[in-house]
């Protein structure tokens, strides 16, 4: 009682005091109460009558701002008398309970700082039932709901995620319209957005064990890209909202109000976990799903210079789209071109499913069997969260006709198409069908103790048949040799003295008898001086040389003679020389 | 009963003598008999019997090109596309000029995934490589020392005849031959050399990586699949440095490989 008497009084003291000095600046915050809940809302009005700026409102640190500041100016005349008012509102919901001061507000009004007093504010335990249920706001609150629907908040990366965003409402609300304010843009994901034709509402979804009408707004299917915390970013929507107000028409129906109202999933952290590191497979190209694999050729049986075509499939679900398919490896001599790539891959609500091919084409060059060895596709499972590892068979392709790789010059066999039985030299040859053996661990001849005997033998042999040669010929030999050789050097010393004197006709034969005198002692060994042309004949007899060479030798010797003694007698000094060499030479070698 | 029991040493006499006998052939499988039997499997298309018959002729310590290269074909009618080229390219070792076994050895080459090409060899090698390879190894070792014999005889003929006209022959005769001589001992050496320095390898493995250095820090150059062939150079622990035929070189590890020579 006392306190509405004294606010009573206040209030009258106030009013009297504004009627009697006029423009007073006030600056005031007024609540609409000073008791609330917990889940209860509290309006705050900072009030001026003179027009401020800088307005400061206090920090509301105890509350949430539920909406505001809004800002309301009125401009008045009443008798003549001008008023005014601006004020600034707010609407807090209380975070905690207890007792909280709302700080003060700063306002500049007039090149004065003004300022509010501060407002203490009991809050009490939640109400049971918010005051005011026809509040349009806590109609909303409760009855509206964006929610988006992440099947896994902890996916592998690359594997497959589905977000479905709903929009759960009830009644009394009803939607009118509906606009995308803000579309969430995934980035750091591989999207495909499912198209939805036409809104439908279920009547009968649930939203937390409450049955709610439900809207399926939008699905999208997302592979992460990244490790780590991804944000999925908020789809915000603008609704217009019929809403029933607590006004009723005539026949007592309630007047539905239109509104408009905000509505934002919030943010959503999606923690994608790396692929496990250990037993990653080496060729592992990022596939996580459940697939099958296959290679499959169309041939295996064909000639060279035709084609056949092998290819690499892989079904099932998972990221088809986002890894490259293990490459095929043939050998060498047969030619494969560039794979045409094809891929068949719905995209629905559980994520792609379908399969992908790569289809090469492959031109054997020569005939023979090529083996195409198996390829490996490699796959994370992340059900059974293991790596899997997927094989193929191992494939041959036969080459029955055509070019063997031996005879490179085709075009020899162009020219000649008529002959009708294939040149053997191309076929596959068949085994041999008889052998000589042999030790494998045979030391080879080379540098073995016979190969070593077989090469010493000789050249001891050799050495020994020189020293024996000496031991057995010995000095003799020597002395003779030596003589022999120095015979010859004199006959050649004088015969080419002799070629000097072909001036000088009695010094040239003189020369040229010497030397062959010299020439027979040394070949014949004879140590006496004299030699008649008899003796000679019959030396020369016995050393096996000819009669005739005999003959013509004492023939030379004699026209030597002659020349010496009848120094004008015609003669011929290099016929004679001539004639002289020949005859040594001729018996030198049949001697 | 005394009856029965002379009866029965008597038998089992018999018994000892016939599975003696029959023991007795069985043994006398001669590495012939067991390359007959395997061409027979093989004409049968028992291509995997033929291969364990032909390699019991190896186990017993004899070979010949024809069983490498009976065991090539084997293999690859089998498709097995590293034994049939090592076999093959044993089979070519020891007889390079048979036109049967370089034409089966190219179909297997055929299979193998890698394409290696040979560096061209240069003319004067071309010439030198078809020198040597006219004859096998043993051949020209028997020659040099033939020709070293003969060289010996005519040079003692030259030493001890006396007649000057051939003396001459046989001098020159025996020069000749020393030289040729000179040149069949250098080709064998040559020959011998090289087989020491180059040994040559096939790849066993289905596929290995080739690096540029042996440590795990190096990087992986190429490569190489089964029943590529590699001359083995240096070798560091496990690591082994080869150089395929194209000139390149590199380090393998942890792969299987068989070497030819």
């Amino acid at each position: 009682m006392s306190l509405k008497f004294s606010v009573r009084y206040l209030l009258c003291f106030l009013l009297g005091f504004n009627f009697l000095i006029e423009a007073q600046v006030t600056f005031e915050a007024k609540v609409s109460k000073r008791r609330l809940g917990l889940n209860e809302r509290l309006r705050i009005d900072f009030e001026m009558n003179e027009n401020g700026d800088n307005f400061n409102p206090p920090s509301f640190s105890n509350f949430q701002v539920v909406s505001g500041p809004q800002q309301a100016v009125s401009r008045s005349w009443v008798n003549g008398v001008q008023s005014f008012s601006k004020t600034y509102t707010y609407f807090l919901t209380p975070k905690i309970k207890g007792k909280v001061t709302i700080g003060q507000a700063v306002v500049t009004i007039g090149g004065e700082i003004y300022k509010t007093t501060p407002v203490e504010i009991e809050v009490t335990n939640s109400v049971k039932k918010p005051n005011d249920p026809n509040n349009v706001d806590n109609i909303l609150d409760g009855n509206i709901h964006l929610v988006a629907e992440v099947s896994k908040s902890a996916p592998y990366l690359n594997e497959g995620i589905t977000v479905i965003y709903k929009l759960y409402f009830r009644n009394p609300i009803s939607v009118s319209d509906v606009s995308e304010l803000e579309s969430p843009s995934y980035g750091d994901f591989w999207s495909h957005l499912i198209k939805i034709g036409r809104a439908e509402i279920n009547m009968r979804g649930s939203y937390k064990g409450e049955p709610y009408n439900e809207v399926i707004w939008r699905k999208a299917v997302l592979y992460p890209q990244k490790t780590g915390k991804l944000v999925l970013e908020p789809l915000t929507l603008n609704l217009s909202l019929s809403i029933p107000s607590n006004r009723r028409d005539l026949f007592g129906r309630r007047i539905m109000t239109q509104t408009q109202k905000t509505i934002t999933t919030g943010e959503k952290v999606i923690a994608v976990k790396d692929l496990p590191q250990n037993n990653k497979p080496e060729n592992f190209s990022g596939a996580v799903g459940q697939f099958d694999f296959d290679v499959i050729l169309n041939k295996d049986l064909l000639k060279a210079s035709e084609s056949f075509q092998a290819k690499i499939k892989v079904k099932g679900e998972g990221n088809l789209k986002l890894f490259n398919l293990p490459t095929i490896n043939v050998p060498n001599t047969l030619e494969v071109y560039e794979p045409e790539h094809d891929e068949k891959v719905k995209i629905t609500i559980s994520g792609m499913q379908g399969t992908i091919e790569d289809n090469y084409t492959i031109v054997p060059q020569f005939q023979g069997k090529y083996p195409i060895p198996s390829i490996q596709f490699s796959y994370f499972d992340p059900k059974s969260k293991s790596y899997k590892i997927l094989k193929s068979q191992d494939l041959i392709v036969d080459v029955f006709e055509g070019p063997t790789a031996v005879n490179t010059n085709q075009n020899s066999k162009s020219i000649t198409p008529k002959t009708s039985i294939p040149v053997s030299d191309n076929a596959f040859r068949y085994i041999k069908l008889e052998s000589k053996f042999e030790s494998i661990d045979k030391k080879s001849f080379w540098r073995s103790q016979l190969f070593w005997t077989l090469v010493i033998f000789p050249v001891f042999i050799l050495s020994l048949s020189f020293l024996l040669k000496r031991i057995f010929y010995g000095g003799n030999e020597n002395v003779i040799k030596q003589k022999q050789r120095r015979a010859e050097q004199l006959t050649k010393k004088y015969l080419s003295s002799a070629k000097k004197h072909f001036d000088d006709q009695a010094q040239f034969y003189e020369v040229l008898e010497r030397a062959l005198h010299n020439y027979l002692k040394a070949k014949l060994k004879i140590e006496t001086t004299e030699l008649s042309k008899s003796k000679i004949k019959n030396l020369l007899h016995q050393n096996s040389v000819d009669k005739k060479i005999a003959l013509e030798y004492v023939e030379v010797i004699e026209s030597c003679e002659r020349a010496r003694y009848s120094p004008e007698s015609l003669v011929n000094m290099r016929d004679d020389f001539k004639n002289a060499s020949t005859l040594i030479e001729k018996i030198d070698r049949q001697i | 009963m005394r009856k029965r029991g002379k009866f029965n040493i008597v038998k089992k006499f018999i018994f000892f003598i016939i599975f003696s006998v029959l023991g007795m052939s069985f043994c006398q499988t001669t590495p012939e008999f067991l390359f007959n039997e395997g061409n027979k499997a093989y004409n049968a298309a028992d291509y995997e019997n033929a291969i364990s018959l032909y390699e019991q002729t190896l186990k017993m310590g004899k070979h010949s090109a024809d069983v490498y290269y009976n065991l090539g074909n084997a293999n690859y009618r089998l498709n097995k596309v590293a034994e049939s080229v090592y076999y093959f390219e044993k089979a070519m070792l020891m007889r390079p000029n048979d036109k049967d076994i370089i034409t089966n050895s190219t179909f297997a080459n055929n299979m193998t995934i890698d394409a290696i090409e040979k560096i061209p060899v240069s003319q004067i090698d071309q010439i030198r490589n078809s020198i040597i390879e006219t004859f096998s190894f043993d051949i020209w070792t028997f020659f040099t020392v033939i020709l070293l014999w003969i060289f010996t005889i005519l040079f003692l003929a030259y030493l001890f005849f006396i007649r000057a006209r051939l003396k001459r022959i046989f001098f020159f005769s025996s020069l000749s031959i020393l030289l040729l001589f000179i040149l069949s001992f250098s080709i064998t050496y040559s020959i011998d050399q090289n087989e020491k320095n180059k040994k040559f390898a096939i790849l066993f493995s289905k596929q290995t990586d080739i690096w540029s250095e042996p440590n795990q820090q190096a990087d992986r150059l190429f490569v190489l699949h089964e029943g590529a062939k590699m001359q083995l150079l240096d070798s560091l622990e496990e690591w082994q440095k080869i150089r395929i035929a194209n000139g390149s070189e590199g380090w393998i590890k942890e792969a299987s490989y068989k070497k030819i020579n």
